[in-house]
């Protein structure tokens, strides 16, 4: 298989790395750089719970080629806190108990951030669209939908 | 909308939400080992068939396949089989296939897509044999049997008013029989007796991460981690196979990424350790969605209920004949049977029960544990029949339900322990929340149900240790799984509020059964209720030693002692602990340690064979509407009420209800795993429906409604199956409440209500009741 080299902008760092034609983002963030805050659970592009933001836009991990985001930026989980301060996203997800088992949790959070960039005071059906893609086995999504309503709009701008 | 009110989450450990939220939690699916290979299975696409030859020539020459492993290599180990209590499943296939997608063959190659190329270039000669898709092909005179011997194992035992038998007639695993009065005698003096038949669904768990294993044998010794929520239940069951000693037997069990019954008890452990085993190095078998949708499924089923009714509007008698579709292998139905056949009476008092429960077995996807053991089986039957039967009466299904409920400390059977819920109370709550005595709006219909099941399991144990160092950090150490629950927060915060520390000083053991204090494993909302009582226990002991350490090192009787956050005070004066245990064990210092247990004794006497340890009630109301053109129902409101006794954590209590109504909801409403003929219809995450944001119902409410009479420590008691009991019923009952049509299948979708609509308009069975 003819393997390339990428550059990649991951966290606000510029990366290297040496990938196949095949491989898939998700398998470079978790297995060649170590953030396995990228979960991986239906592998099919219909869960989110892979979801990075790839020059701030979300997207599913499991379901894009590496090659195709050569030279982009791309904003995992890992990259949200900034010198030890949680997201205004991560902090209100603490404080609404919106997860159980985590799992789901990293790309729901990528999400959020996403929307509450596009829509800095998000109504219902507007947070309804944007997590549509998001499954959550655990929560039932209430507390998830009121972590983003709680969060503090001005909070939420900033490093996403 | 939802009911949350709390902001703050200081009940919660810092360390736990930090690392969920940071992507920093690590699950088995992020666990790697040095030199690790991987797995990849081969499964039967057949239904049914007897396995002619594997050739695996063609795929062990890829470069890259280290081994295979078939059911060639199972045959000489000490024990083939697997299941709980009875046993039929084979680690691997070993001449036959029962279901679409039963393993077959395990690769193990240097990386999953090598594994992958090699499974596709086995070939497997196959003589099809004749699926058993449903109950009633299994049942047919002429159906096959699906297994040759008796099963081996034993049904579970059971206690007084039960009778149980394995392989009772061909393709029924077991049959259970429960009762206590003479419920013939008493349903022919009933005033009225009514009886329907009600259909439950298959669905599946659909837990995020999927089943994932990996093991590693070093000098005879087996690790593994494996997310599932039974560890010492693996332990035992990997000991029995491969025929080693306990302690041979290392289990390791990080984060589970979701459970809901879908991960206890053994699945594909033992293969794994078999795969480690051939190929001489640590191996990883990590399921996709797909296969782990063909893993474990919820029974489906038919209940029929025969109720009687007195003159007086009472519920006399009730017989039920449950059959439940196992499904290919034995898994945990015998247990779900059980506590089915046991369950379906409800919430009521009841002069007399006679309950039949059978697990036929059918060549689909094995059934198993499903967050209420069955208990939603019979709260759907159970609920749908109470109202059916109050409107036939013309009664308002409310008041029906208030005359017959159990009252306080009245036990739900004969030996019993008594009810530890106010079960009219927390009714009564739920029907004011909705505004039930208030004018309905046009078009809508409401729909109570009151779900009831035991809950703390039968004759459980657990232990716990304790440990708290010079400086006052606390360790729990116990074998509650944490699959979101919240265990590891509520297991912390039991200990600290012994000692009269502050949570934030608590860590909870990673659990590992070489260090971990044994259990029964994480099932049926018991780690609060039976662990919480041990750790309780463990941190009374830990109190002591200090107290008594305190009063050794200031010369006085430890009565004059008092313990105070990190510090002891004798009269007026206060000394830090820290410098006092430095002083006297040196630099390295000394930690004290508490050790608890608890079990709940064994009682012939009793229906389950040990008293029921607590009651798990969820009150539910639905508010809808029906499009009577397109049978669309929407779903207006929905409160959910449960009693968790006393909460630890109110926050984890709503989050455990909701959590488990929006599985009960994608249930009622439109979840199923179909199959078409002998395939699976729509066993992929992209075809299998499951509940997204958009399903939450406009209002969404749920209840902590602590009743304050739990037995677990400070009166606690689990509640993280109640919310999945009532909700199905619930939405059914208002659909009838809104139109008069009567669903009796899950799932309630456009189809089903369109034709319940119709019938209506034929039969006009059911008369609507009108209420002031
Ligand atoms: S894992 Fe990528 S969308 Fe589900
Ligand atoms: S928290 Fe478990 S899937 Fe969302």
């Amino acid at each position: 298989m003819k393997s390339m080299t990428l550059s990649l902008t991951i966290n606000g760092a510029l990366r290297h790395c040496e990938v196949a034609s095949s491989t898939v983002l998700a398998d470079v963030l978790r297995d060649t750089f170590g953030l396995q805050g990228c979960k991986v659970a239906c592998d099919q592009g219909v869960c989110g719970a892979c979801t990075v933001l790839v020059d701030g836009e979300p997207v599913a991990a499991c379901a894009t080629f590496a090659f195709v985001v050569d030279g982009r930026s791309i904003m995992t989980v890992e990259g949200l806190a900034q010198n030890g301060v949680l997201h205004a996203v991560q902090t209100s997800f603490l404080e609404n108990s919106a997860f159980q088992c985590g799992f789901c949790t990293s790309g729901m959070i990528l999400s959020i951030v996403a929307l509450l960039r596009a829509h800095p005071e998000p109504d219902e059906e507007t947070i309804r669209d944007w997590l549509g893609g998001n499954v959550c086995r655990c929560t039932g999504y209430g507390p998830i939908v009121e972590a983003v309503r709680r969060v503090i709009p001005a909070h939420a701008l900033e490093h996403a | 909308m939802h009911g949350v009110q709390e902001t703050s989450r200081n009940d919660e450990l810092p360390t736990e939400g930090n690392a969920k939220v940071t992507g920093a939690a690590v699950y088995t699916w992020d666990t790697a080992l040095p030199r690790m290979l991987h797995g990849k299975l081969l499964r039967s696409p057949l239904p049914h068939a007897r396995i002619r030859s594997i050739d695996t020539t063609e795929a062990l020459a890829i470069l890259g396949v280290v081994c295979i492993v078939t059911g060639d290599d199972v045959a000489p180990l000490a024990e083939q089989f697997y299941g709980v209590g009875l046993r039929d499943q084979p680690v691997i296939a070993l001449d036959r296939v029962r279901f679409v997608g039963d393993p077959v063959a395990a690769i193990v190659a240097v990386d999953e897509a090598t594994a992958f190329r090699a499974a596709q270039a086995i070939k497997v000669d196959y003589e099809p044999l004749p699926p058993l898709m449903t109950v009633e092909d299994a049942l047919a005179d002429d159906a096959p049997a699906l297994f040759d011997g008796p099963t081996p194992g034993i049904p579970i035992p059971v206690g007084k008013g039960w009778s149980s038998v394995a392989d009772p007639v061909r393709n029924v695993l077991c049959e259970y029989n429960f009762g206590y009065g003479d419920a013939t005698a008493i349903l022919d003096a009933s005033d009225q007796v009514f009886t329907d038949t009600f259909a439950v669904t298959r669905i599946n768990h659909f837990h995020l991460e999927p089943h994932v294993n990996i093991a590693h044998w070093n000098d005879g010794r087996l690790e593994m981690w494996s997310c599932n929520q039974d560890p010492f239940v693996i332990r035992g069951d990997i000991a029995r196979i491969f025929g080693l000693p306990l302690h041979r037997v290392r289990i390791h069990t990080p984060l589970v990424g979701g459970g809901f019954g879908g991960k206890s008890y053994c699945k594909m452990e033992p293969l794994v350790a078999l795969m480690a085993r051939k190929a001489g190095a640590p191996v990883r078998l990590a399921l996709s969605m797909d296969e782990s949708i063909l893993t474990l499924v919820k029974h489906p089923g038919r209940l029929t209920l025969t109720t009687g009714v007195d003159r007086e509007g009472r519920l006399t008698a009730r017989r039920a004949d449950i059959v439940l579709d196992g499904g290919a292998y034995s898994d945990a139905s015998a247990l779900v049977a059980v506590k089915t056949g046991f369950r379906v009476g409800g919430g009521y008092h009841w002069q007399a029960i006679a309950s039949r429960a059978r697990i036929v077995r059918t060549t689909t996807v094995p059934s198993g544990s499903f967050r209420g053991f069955g208990g939603t089986q019979a709260s759907f039957a159970s609920e749908r029949q109470i109202d059916l039967i109050a409107r036939r009466l013309g009664e308002d299904p409310l008041t029906f339900r208030m005359r017959n409920l159990l009252d306080v400390d009245q036990p739900f059977a004969p030996n019993e322990r008594g009810m530890d819920s106010d079960l009219s109370a927390g009714l009564q709550d739920v029907a004011e929340r909705i505004g039930y005595s208030s004018k309905r709006q046009q078009g809508r219909g409401i729909g109570f149900a009151v779900g009831l099941k035991d809950a703390g399991g039968t004759g459980n144990h657990a232990q716990a240790l304790v440990r708290v160092t010079q400086d006052g950090e606390v360790m729990v150490s116990a074998a509650v799984v944490d699959v979101g629950q919240g265990a590891a927060s509520a297991l912390c915060r039991i200990a600290t509020d012994v000692l009269g520390l502050p949570l934030a000083n608590a860590t909870y053991a990673p659990i590992d059964t070489d260090h971990s204090p044994p259990d029964n494993g994480t099932h049926v909302s018991c780690g609060t209720l039976v662990t919480g009582r041990a750790i309780e226990q463990a941190a009374a002991e830990v109190r002591k030693q200090i107290e008594t350490f305190a009063a050794e090192r200031l010369d006085c009787d430890v009565s004059e002692i008092v313990l105070e956050g990190w510090t002891v005070r004798r009269g007026n004066v206060v000394h830090p602990l820290t410098p006092m245990v430095r002083k006297y064990y040196g630099g390295i210092g000394w930690e004290f340690i508490g050790r608890g247990a608890f079990k709940e004794p064994y009682d012939p006497d009793t229906p389950m064979g040990a008293r029921n340890i607590s009651w798990m009630p969820c009150w539910s109301v639905a508010e809808v509407s029906v499009d009577d053109e397109t049978g669309r129902v929407t779903l207006h409101r929905l409160i959910v009420s449960a009693d968790p006794g006393r909460a630890l954590s109110r926050e984890a209590c709503h989050g455990q209800i909701e959590g488990a109504a929006m599985q009960a909801l994608g249930q009622a409403m439109f979840e199923e795993l179909r199959y078409r003929g002998a395939e699976p219809e729509n066993a992929t995450p992209l075809t299998y429906r499951v509940p997204k944001v958009r399903d939450l119902p406009a209002h969404f409410e749920s209840v902590v409604a602590e009743h304050g009479m739990g037995f677990g420590p400070g009166g606690v008691k689990g509640i993280g199956e109640a919310g999945m009991l009532g909700i199905a019923a619930a939405i059914a009952n208002a659909i009838q409440d809104a139109t008069g049509a009567s669903l009796t299948t899950m799932p309630f979708t456009p189809e089903k209500v369109l034709d319940a609509l119709d019938q209506l308009r034929h039969v006009g069975d059911v008369p609507v009741v009108e209420r002031s």
